[in-house]
């Protein structure tokens, strides 16, 4: 009977359920798409980029172990406080409370259990489509990137399991210690904080001086190692913690002295705000630094992606170089936009290559010089012919221009008369410096191409920085999709968080709307304040996020070299993680105005 | 039949449960009466005899199935979406069992939400709610919130939000429901106090012989229709509270 009872409660409130399935659902199957990268042996090892990625993957799946905790927690809260009525009123009714508790414990299991199901299948799909997708559009190619990886399946099965196992205990406990009628009543309880200023302001100005030292350890980096990162970690939450508590409740009740806050419905907004924000404050540090490190991943993926061409510069000092130009290529190079541009005959014999001195002294060998030290600027210079025939042969640059299928020549610089004379194959090299080659990359990739077709050589032996770029990109390309990727589970998991934990207010805050429906609150003014009080909700944690953000990046500095800076170009970035961050806010706006708002007619 | 001073007028209301291929349940049959300006009239009736579907139909809260409600001049079902929620908030004042304040505001910001959703200024507003304390001597409780106060202070305060925009209507559902007999005393002669000085019509439903002793006139419902009708006139409330009581035990039967 009693089980009949919660299979009817089940149907009765199936569009609530189905916000916190498919919410769990999505947690599950992104967790499994990222174990699946993050265990994946064999994936890794053929593109473990350096010693540093095993340490990110470790990093992200620590990081989205401990989200995933956050997240079942705040999920669980929205279900316990949907069921925590229709359980006052079985136990009304005489049912024991350890039927009851088996009840709550099988429900919240079967429910974790089909989410998991779900999500682990799902993620299989993602894995399958969403990840090529990305990689596509970043213009990487991983080797063996299987998305059917039994490991990684069980990972996520026995995590999300036993969170729930977890969660199912937590109701269990949470229940039985509850009496029946704080049940029936739980929605109506609304609690009142005190605020007492002194205490107050000591917690605003140590949560000030925490974020600083928080901020401080990230620039410093370089002195502190990876001492660092927890220092940073444990004094921004704690400092981020402290701030809330402090300010927003002061803030708020200063606000709700002014004129302003007797229009319409405002006051009614700060009241909400009031004795929410209090209850939000552990919630809305946990999210704005979840915020903060998704948003920190996507910006330092996305810098590395967009610099590298800026970086290329610093590869060589000729973006590529053509031989014996045909006149598809020439067509082709001038469609490029060049900065600098030379052709020099060569003499081929053996394995020596000669040049001719009066062509260099004519069109001088353009070399790239970089200053050491932290602030690395890079220029391009030429030499006398007198000079360059002391260094130039040996210039890596140089050496490239004459390769066979197995080395380098050897290049000799002689006299035009001797030139004449020397014997061998006769070929011209076209050396090309373009302007950006972010903009000339589609043009500069069919040169290569051709380039490659006619002359084969081995892979390591680059000519110009175009080529290097290339082998840069794969090079940075597992990095570079962690930090898209990690961001965007961040993302994803966070702003449900967020939707949860407000979603599970919802309940209590219906019969405040029919309140004011009854007073005769017009419907546009209950949905925008509803739309205003969700989206303070949002903004809290997202402007402390991006402050976060803005700092935490100084973490990348010693990371990324003088023309490529964290700084460089988020603003992009950081509109398109906006944007799915509001994206998330109108749906948690809808599915609340959805709950919360009366219907017509009085039942 | 509607006379110039009438503030409420019903005229042939009906009001069916159910859609026609289903089974119907009439709750309202034919319902004819009127408020005059200043009078206070109780609605009396058992659980399920229609009273609170009678008051959501006079308050906008319900639609009716058939009939006219006339509210100080507005025709009440020919009104849609936004002219609903105006009227109500303009030409109502309500009253209900559990009090509907909002927890999340002090009694203060509570009075003064009605003139708040009408755009009224801070300075006529806090002028409006400190008179209003005044009259319903609840100006030490202002600054509280709802869960530090009893039962009767909420009620008052809720009796404070309703009459603070001035409307031509207070309804009040089963008000004293929830209190305890003195507090149930006290709001009921609130309610008087604010009816004769104030002129306000007050339209009670209760199912309480006590609380509708204080009104002039009675109307009884029964199984959706009204039966009888007692008024006041002259006598004293302990004998109107007799005739009441010895109404019901004939009404009943």
């Amino acid at each position: 009977m009693l089980g009949k009872l919660a299979l009817a409660g089940i149907k009765n409130r199936r569009r609530d359920y189905l916000v916190l399935l498919a919410g769990l659902t999505m947690s599950a199957a992104i967790f499994y798409m990222f174990a699946n990268l993050a265990t994946n042996k064999a994936f890794i090892k053929a593109n473990a980029v350096a010693s540093s990625a095993s340490l990110i993957f470790g990093f992200g799946a620590a990081l989205l172990i401990l989200i995933t905790i956050v997240y079942i927690m705040y999920a669980n809260s929205f279900l316990l406080s949907m069921r925590q009525h229709d359980y006052g009123l079985f136990m009304m009714l005489g049912a024991k409370r350890k039927r009851i508790g088996e009840l709550v414990f099988l429900e919240t299991l079967i429910l974790g259990t089909v989410a998991t199901a779900i999500g682990i299948a799902l993620g299989l799909l993602m894995s399958k489509f969403l990840v090529g997708f990305l990689l596509d559009s970043l213009g990487l190619h991983l080797a063996h990137l299987a998305s059917f990886y039994v490991p990684a399946i069980i990972a996520t099965a026995v995590l999300y399991v036993g969170l729930f196992i977890l969660a199912s205990l937590f109701n269990l406990i949470h229940l039985t210690r509850t009496t029946v009628l704080k049940l029936l009543h739980s929605d109506e309880q609304a609690n009142q904080t005190q605020v007492k200023p002194f205490r107050q302001a000591v917690a605003g100005v140590l949560g000030l001086v925490l974020l600083g030292i928080g901020y401080w350890a990230l620039a410093a980096i370089k002195v502190l190692q990876t001492a660092a990162i927890p220092l940073a970690l444990v004094t921004i939450t704690l400092g981020t913690y402290l701030l809330f508590r402090a300010t927003i409740l002061m803030f708020i009740r200063s606000l709700r002295k002014t004129a302003w806050a007797k229009k319409h419905l405002n006051s009614f907004l700060l009241g909400q705000l009031n004795f929410r924000v209090h209850n939000y404050t552990r919630m809305l540090t946990i999210v704005s630094l979840l915020f903060a490190m998704a948003l920190g991943a996507i910006t330092v993926g996305s810098g590395y992606h967009r610099q590298l061409p800026m970086m290329a510069g610093n590869f060589g000092a000729y973006t590529i170089a053509v031989h014996d130009k045909t006149a598809q290529e020439q067509r082709l190079i001038d469609c490029l936009d060049i900065r600098h541009q030379a052709t020099y005959t060569q003499k081929r014999q053996g394995k020596m290559v000669y040049y001719n001195a009066a062509e260099l002294t004519k069109h001088p060998f353009e070399q790239l010089k970089m200053t050491t030290g932290d602030n690395v600027k890079t220029s391009y210079v030429t030499e006398s012919i007198k000079k360059f025939q002391k260094t130039g042969p040996t210039d890596m640059d140089f050496l490239g221009l004459a390769t066979n299928s197995q080395r380098m020549l050897t290049p000799k610089i002689v006299s035009a008369s001797q030139f004449a004379k020397q014997s061998g194959k006769t070929t011209t090299v076209t050396t090309v410096r373009v302007k950006s080659l972010q903009r000339d990359t589609p043009t500069i990739k069919k040169l290569a191409k051709l380039e490659r077709q006619r002359f084969s050589q081995p892979a390591e032996m680059t000519i110009g920085s175009y080529q290097s770029y290339e082998m840069m990109t794969g090079f940075f390309g597992g990095l570079e999709f962690m930090g898209y990727f990690l961001g965007i589970a961040f993302l994803a998991m966070l702003a449900s968080c967020l939707m949860f934990k407000i979603l599970s207010g919802a309940p209590g805050d219906q019969r405040r709307y029919r309140m004011l429906y009854k007073m005769g609150v017009r419907y546009q003014l209950m949905r925008s304040g509803i739309a205003k009080e969700i989206g303070i909700l949002f903004l809290i944690p997202g402007i402390m996020g991006i402050i976060d953000v803005l700092f935490g990046l100084q973490m990348f500095k010693p990371l990324m070299q003088s023309p490529m800076s964290p700084y460089l170009g988020i603003g992009s970035t950081f509109a398109i993680f906006l944007g799915l961050y509001a994206i998330y806010y109108l749906i948690t706006l809808v599915l609340y105005w959805r709950i919360v708002l009366p219907k017509t007619a009085v039942k | 039949m509607t006379t110039s001073n009438a503030v409420v007028s019903v005229a042939g209301l009906e009001k069916t449960y159910g859609k026609a291929n289903e089974r119907q349940y009439k709750a309202l049959k034919d319902i004819n009466f009127q408020v005059a300006k200043g009078e206070f009239v109780g609605i009396m009736g058992a659980s399920g005899s229609g009273k609170t579907t009678l008051l959501n139909m006079l308050s906008t809260l319900d639609t009716p199935t058939k009939g006219d409600v006339i509210v100080n001049g507005h025709d009440v079902t020919k009104m849609r979406g936004n002219q609903l929620a105006d009227f109500r908030a303009e030409e109502v004042g309500f009253i209900f069992q559990d009090f509907n304040l909002l927890e999340s505001l002090t009694a203060e910001e509570n009075i003064g939400l009605p003139l708040a959703l009408k755009g009224t200024s801070s300075r006529v507003m806090d002028q409006a709610i400190h008179e209003v304390a005044e009259t319903l001597s609840i100006a030490d409780l202002l600054q509280k919130y709802p869960a530090e106060l009893s039962g009767g202070q909420k009620q008052r305060v809720a009796a404070a939000r309703a009459i603070v925009h001035h409307p031509s209507i207070l309804m009040g559902d089963e008000p004293t429901g929830a209190l305890d007999s003195t507090s149930a005393r006290e709001l009921l002669d609130l309610l008087t106090t604010i009816n004769q000085k104030q002129a306000m019509s007050v339209l009670l439903v209760t199912h309480d012989p006590f609380s509708a002793s204080f009104c002039q006139r009675i109307l009884f419902i029964k199984d959706g229709q009204i039966g009888s009708e007692l008024r006041r006139e002259n006598q004293d409330r302990s004998a109107f509270y007799q005739e009441i009581l010895n109404e019901l035990g004939t009404f009943n039967e």
